[in-house]
């Protein structure tokens, strides 16, 4: 009875975890459900990985339970030795060389699934957008011209290849259905690409500390159908004003302009003078109450103007009688 | 030793219950005040993580966030590695080099002691940086540039400086440390005492004060550019005149992979002292065990940039890395198997320090086995800097090195203070951080699978995530009881002085620092027996049962 515990504990902790995976899809056994080409390829890697370390964690932690079992004191004195083996130099040889055998078909492994991961099928004629890390947003450009904030909007089927970049600190790139990470290090350019091979919204979120707000920057990749991905590159300049307001602005001043971290600009008479907004946004601004980071460093007229009139008509309250102006 | 001789301390002053605390120069008392002030800053690290759990327990929680958030994570991680890990190392390398090898004392007693002073400078620094102008750094334990440069957006104010100033301090502390413990070792082994048979925590600590030389001027050059570009205008690392993050994260990195083995090498070596002590055998394959130590750091010096895959380096350079991180498991795994096989066919013993000793096996090979998914760079772009990766490094750095850590307090604090831990305590600080340790940390390796970054302040996903983060900060509070527990102990046993007394050997042990009184005088030996193995107290112990009556 003694001798069989061990195993029981060890069935029903396996039948546990096989239990949470069947339950919870994937349930945080595994990389999120891949949408692309490079994360089905990387968790392919993932569990031929898991399948090797799985066995290794089942044969030691047994033979320590055993041992622990097996070869306790039960009563027995100090003064009593156990026995006094030095060593065994032919099991030594056979605990070296069977990690590394093992070790050797991971690499072996990873170096076949490599190309499907890091590079983007031959064939496709990519998409090339920017995607440019930002004190708290991604902002993407698309080849047109246009561009987004917070939404990335791709064809479903495409490959898309993605340039990396940050003007300020460095972000990393993130969205798991769809690959793994890239850093966008200011000074540097980065590349990485994905093919949604269905429809739908993937989410992710900057993976580098980037400052007061990193937990906020969040991204998403709207895959749709290229006549969505074509709509949008036509008519991105309806929206832009309030992509910019709730992806860039709202963060830190809240979603009406009522301040948050930052303060409240919903009373100051600043959202409505045009060129002096388009001069803290572009140039940031120390002030008081902390510094506001140069958000519209990259920003094009066309997109000032956007914002400008959508804070206008939408967030700007005139000041109410009796207060005093400049929040 | 409570009697002290006029003639060992002339000065009056010098005798006062604090002054001679203050002026001494004698290993064991540097020693100790290195393991009590880690422990003070274990325990206010360990608040400042609770801290974290309390704000992460739930979705939209507002506890603690954006900025107070990041300081607290920056100064939790620059606390544990610095203030706790590394200098609780020099503690018992302190109090028991010289004691393991017959010495009366380290080489350079006084150079000892500076090291002490300047590793609590480097600490106080560190900790009133929360009253600098513009708060702690909060650009995490790695301060990767620009985040931590002296723009408003960045890092204003001089938290960030004083962090620096502190890290340089306490890398000189390590240096001379470092300095101290190789020419002991090298020099001062008794009479008998050839490599091969030395402790394999004396291995274990010249391979530790070998890597901290090689390691460590790294750090301070990569944080004395950033210091220059912070105050004096130069642009090492803002890209936008000229200057190179990439460099930032090399020069960090070369220093950073190297610490996390000076961190766990002479906790390796605690263990494989402790283990055969308990298990009543020698340790199994001593010349595989001390050899793969210096194979882990010859290797170790090998594999930074694997912290540094989705940096864009080229695959070549990925591949060298993975290659390079993998080599590394085949020794770590030597011991692992070693140390199994060394409870093979023993009278085990299972007081509180084998508990932890064991409980470090378990719990150090999960920290490996998830290592091997990072090291295979594909599977890293998605499990970096995910919880992913906070669960396995947790798992070094608490399953593996604090587990060991507290076997090595269990074991050597009859030594240190002449009384035991109580065993009753003991078990129940143990299955407490145990059980707490594996409810915080196990959940955190789904989070980062389901795709929680690291360093957020919050999320805003319910179902698996909040599920998962609930229980993670349940686990921490267990933990944190299991902690206290600890606290209760040391307490009960040197305060209360109700630990019961412990004669020169309680465990039957086989190092030479049992053969002297608990705790020793001193002058540690009044003599040294010719040593003639690896274990010469076991020796000692049979010559004696030979001798006829």
């Amino acid at each position: 009875m003694r001798r069989k515990l061990p195993t029981l504990a060890f069935a029903v902790l396996v039948a546990l975890a096989t239990a949470g995976v069947a339950a919870a899809g994937n349930g945080g056994f595994a990389p999120v459900t891949p949408a692309s080409p490079n994360a089905t390829h990387i968790q392919h890697a993932y569990y031929l990985i898991l399948g090797f370390t799985v066995a290794i964690f089942i044969l030691v932690e047994s033979l320590l339970v055993i041992f622990i079992v097996k070869y306790r004191s039960r009563g027995r004195p100090r003064t009593v030795e156990g026995a006094q083996v030095h060593g065994h130099t032919r099991l030594e040889l056979i605990w070296t060389v069977f990690p590394v055998v093992i070790l050797a078909i991971i690499a072996a492994f990873v170096f076949y699934e490599l190309p499907n991961i890091d590079s983007a099928p031959a064939a496709a004629e990519p998409i090339h957008i920017t995607v440019e890390g930002h004190q708290y947003y991604w902002q993407y450009d698309y080849p047109n011209g246009a561009r987004s904030i917070g939404t990335l909007h791709a064809p479903v089927g495409a490959v898309v290849d993605l340039k990396v970049v940050s003007p300020d600190v460095i972000h990393s790139w993130w969205i798991p259905a769809l690959g793994g990470k890239i850093q966008a290090i200011p000074g540097r350019t980065n590349h990485t690409w994905f093919q949604a091979t269905k429809a739908g919204s993937y989410d992710g979120q900057c993976a580098q500390l980037c400052g007061v707000f990193h937990a906020s920057m969040l991204a998403t990749v709207q895959a749709g159908s290229q006549r969505q991905y074509r709509h949008y590159l036509a008519t991105w300049q309806d929206t832009i004003g309030k992509q910019i307001w709730n992806g860039v602005c709202a963060t830190c001043h809240g979603n009406l302009g009522q301040g948050g971290y930052g303060p409240a600009i919903a009373n100051n008479s600043l959202l409505i003078q045009p060129n002096a907004l388009h001069g803290i946004v572009h140039n940031g601004f120390t002030g008081t109450q902390g510094a506001m980071p140069p958000v519209g460093d990259t920003w094009t007229k066309a997109e000032f103007d956007a914002l400008a009139a959508y804070v206008k008509k939408n967030i700007y309250k005139a000041t109410p009688a009796g207060a005093t102006s400049g929040g | 030793m409570a009697v002290r001789s006029e003639t060992a301390y002339p000065v009056g002053w010098k005798n006062g219950r604090v002054a001679s605390w203050l002026v001494t120069v004698d290993h064991k008392r540097i020693g100790i005040l290195y393991i009590a002030t880690s422990i003070l800053w274990f325990v206010a690290a360990g608040i400042l993580a609770l801290l974290m759990r309390s704000q992460l327990a739930t979705p939209g929680e507002t506890f603690l966030t954006k900025n107070s958030y990041n300081e607290v994570l920056t100064m939790h991680g620059t606390t544990m590695i610095f203030l706790v890990v590394v200098p609780i190392v020099a503690g018992f390398a302190n109090f028991l080099v010289p004691l393991m090898i017959g010495a009366s004392d380290m080489a350079f007693p006084r150079l000892n002691a500076l090291s002490y002073w300047l590793y609590l400078l480097g600490g106080i620094v560190l900790w009133l940086s929360w009253f600098a102008k513009g708060g702690a750094a909060h650009s995490g334990w790695w301060s990767y540039p620009t985040l931590s440069e002296n723009f408003p957006w960045a890092s204003p104010g001089h938290g960030q400086d004083y962090w620096i100033l502190s890290l340089h301090i306490l890398t000189l502390s390590s240096l001379l440390g470092a300095i101290n413990f190789i020419v002991t070792i090298l020099n001062m082994r008794a009479p008998g005492m050839t490599w091969m048979r030395m402790p394999l925590f004396i291995w274990a600590i010249v391979t530790y004060a070998i890597l901290l030389l090689l390691a460590l001027p790294a750090l301070s050059a990569a944080i004395t550019l950033l210091l220059l570009d912070r105050t004096v205008g130069t642009h090492f690392f803002i890209p936008s005149q000229g200057g190179s993050l990439v460099l930032y994260q090399h020069m960090f990195w070369f220093f950073g992979h190297p610490e996390v083995y000076i961190m766990v090498l002479p906790v390796f070596g605690m263990v494989s002292e402790i283990l055969p002590v308990f298990s009543r055998k020698p340790i199994f394959g001593y010349k595989a065990v001390a050899f793969s130590t210096l194979a882990i750091a010859f290797f170790s010096m090998l594999v930074w940039a694997h912290h540094m895959f989705t940096t864009g380096l080229p695959v070549g350079l990925d591949s060298f890395f993975m290659i390079s991180s993998m080599v590394i498991a085949v020794p770590t795994g030597i011991k692992i198997f070693n140390w199994l096989a060394t409870t093979w066919r023993g009278n085990l013993i299972l007081d509180t320090a084998m508990l932890f000793t064991l409980g470090f096996i378990a719990l150090f090979t999960i920290g490996g086995l998830s290592g091997i998914f990072l090291a295979a760079f594909p599977v890293d772009w998605q499990l970096n800097n995910s919880y992913y990766i906070v669960a396995h490094f947790h798992y070094v750095a608490f399953g593996g090195i604090v587990f060991g850590l507290f076997g090595g307090f269990y074991y050597w604090w009859p030594k240190m203070f002449g009384r035991m831990l109580d065993e009753r305590l003991g078990k129940w600080n143990f299955w407490l951080m145990f059980v707490g340790f594996n409810l915080t940390f196990m959940p955190q390796h789904m989070l980062g699978l389901l795709g929680m970054a690291r360093w957020v302040y919050t999320y805003h996903q319910g179902g698996l995530w909040e599920a998962y983060n609930l229980a993670s900060s349940i686990g921490s509070g267990i933990t944190a009881l299991g902690v206290a527990v600890f606290v209760a102990n040391v307490w009960r046993t040197n305060f209360l002085r109700k630990g019961v007394r412990a004669g020169n050997d309680p465990w039957l042990a086989d190092t030479l620092e049992w053969y002297t009184t608990s705790p020793p005088p001193p002058h540690n030996f009044d003599s040294v027996p010719y040593v003639t193995s690896a274990r010469p107290l076991r020796d000692l112990r049979r010559r004696l049962a030979e001798q006829p009556q």
